[in-house]
């Protein structure tokens, strides 16, 4: 007969099972288009549910060093001016320079950061911890626990606040890298486009003013010049009819001898 | 993709270049995919160039798909995910029936269209062809999969340090191999009065009709050796 789980142990399955659901929730939410914020939002109250946490933001470090709220488990104001107070001290501060894992299970006035101390035990949270969020040697910012009991986090939740904290790295910095890209594919469909473009409308010259083509890119620049208007903007805008490609024809030279159509097999 | 594969492949691609430097990418995938023949068709913009074949006959399989905008390359490209056509006789490729007609009668025997993109940026379609019928091996897929993406990266480093609306160095030539068929869409559309992306259809369909490519009827317009007629004034007539 299979014992009964004691409740300790109920909750240890429990939280397991949360975990791993966790996980695979965040990952299936990375593979197609994602909201980073509403990912990382997510990951905070998700670290409140698993870990003995009462709030939890993540914070990122932005290009002056300044540290950002990000996503957070809740918008009391407290919480927010906890966060604040940190750029000039704090855990996340310490975490965020020095990429360690910080933690005060027990905030007094004798702690490193007395305003922050004195701030949190104030908003109910006498325990905090600062976890990383590090990509290789890199810190990108951290997330930010904090407990309504002066409790102790074991080694085995403070290794799955540092998985969920990897886990946010992975989403900022996937979320950049789609960003580039696509940028960066956006550039080269540009030029393909403006390219494109001016090939047309070199044909549209070509064929109103019986010219060949070189002649007509000839009047495409110059018309461009002399109107000071963009080659590719001008090609474009003959192309989608907005300018009229009467207004590049030469009238000083006579259009030469249209030939006669060539009998077309059917 | 894992860390390890994609640098062999990088390795392998780097080894394969240093050897021979003027067989091209297309050359360079050949070898190291071990397959017959592939094509890198940059697409975008309304607008499909290949960068290169690895020969004869893939560039004419590769105008096809052009000519008639219908191939595993438009599927790939479209889907975002590889096309495998390992038979003729498989289902997909009655989706293009022309293609697979003259694939056949150029002695392909299996395609295969792998999307070019990294971070869902799509840039164009590696296709590779096989002269004999038969599924690509596990790791021939996978090293296709990693190359695509090398060569999207590729691609998109090759752009990046253009000045914004012009193409990068190594890139003109992907217009350039088709300009004329531009040029001949902006000269048809002033002959018959339509959009130039009607005239390009218009001369695709001239050029399918007739069974010429199409880089081959829009040289005849631009040498105005041909003009299409208006179909609308005279029924029959034309294309």
């Amino acid at each position: 007969m299979t014992p009964v789980p004691t409740e300790l142990e109920q909750r240890a399955i429990d939280r397991q099972a949360l975990t791993a659901t966790t996980f695979v929730e965040i990952v299936d939410t990375l593979v197609d288009d994602f909201d980073v914020i509403d990912v990382l939002t997510q990951l905070t109250s998700r670290s409140v549910e698993l870990l003995q946490a009462a709030a939890s933001g993540i914070l990122l470090a932005d290009a002056d060093g300044q540290l950002r709220v990000i996503g957070a488990s809740t918008e009391e104001v407290g919480l927010l001016e906890l966060f604040q107070i940190q750029n000039d001290e704090g855990p996340c501060l310490d975490c965020y320079r020095t990429g360690a894992i910080v933690f005060d299970a027990s905030l007094d006035a004798d702690s490193a950061w007395p305003r922050f101390a004195d701030e949190s035990v104030r908003s109910g949270f006498p325990s905090v911890c600062a976890v990383p969020l590090r990509l290789r040697s890199l810190v990108l910012g951290c997330l930010n626990l904090f407990m309504s009991e002066p409790i102790e986090l074991s080694d085995a939740e403070i290794s799955l606040a540092q998985a969920l904290a990897d886990v946010a790295s992975i989403a900022i910095v996937q979320d950049q890298a789609t960003r580039d890209a696509a940028i960066r594919e956006g550039h080269l469909q540009l030029a393909l486009t403006s390219r494109i473009s001016i090939e047309q409308a070199k044909g549209m010259i070509a064929e109103r003013s019986g010219v060949d083509m070189d002649e007509a890119f000839k009047r495409l620049r110059s018309h461009a010049r002399s109107n000071n208007r963009l080659l590719t903007e001008l090609a474009q805008s003959i192309v989608a009819g907005t300018t009229r490609v009467e207004s590049l024809h030469d009238r000083r030279k006579p259009p030469p001898p249209q030939p006669t159509p060539l009998k077309l097999p059917n | 993709m894992n860390g390890e594969q994609s640098t062999r492949i990088a390795l392998a691609l780097a080894r394969a270049v240093a050897k021979s430097p003027n067989s091209g990418l297309c050359g360079v995938c050949v070898e190291i995919l071990a397959v017959s023949g592939a094509g890198i068709t940059i697409m975008g913009g309304g607008h499909a160039g290949p960068v290169c074949v690895s020969g004869g006959r893939m560039a004419v399989l590769e105008e096809l798909q052009f000519t008639m905008g219908l191939g595993p390359c438009q599927d790939a490209y479209s889907s975002g995910r590889p096309v495998h056509a390992p038979t003729f006789d498989a289902p997909i490729s009655a989706r293009w029936p022309t293609f697979i007609d003259r694939a056949r009668d150029s002695g392909i025997g299996a395609v295969f269209a792998y999307p070019m993109s990294t971070s869902g940026a799509k840039v164009g379609v590696l296709t590779l062809y096989q002269d004999d019928e038969g599924e690509l091996s596990a790791d021939q897929h996978n090293d296709s999969l990693v190359m695509a993406t090398l060569l999207s990266e590729t691609v998109l480093s090759l752009q990046d340090n253009a000045p914004p609306g012009e193409l990068g160095n190594g890139l003109e030539a992907v217009v350039a191999y088709r300009a004329e068929i531009h040029q001949a869409s902006g000269m048809v559309s002033i002959q018959l009065h339509i959009p130039v992306e009607e005239a390009q259809l218009r001369i695709r369909a001239h050029a399918f009709a007739i069974g010429a490519p199409v880089s081959v009827v829009a040289a005849d317009i631009v040498a105005r050796r041909l003009r299409l007629t208006d179909d609308r004034q005279q029924p029959g007539g034309g294309v």
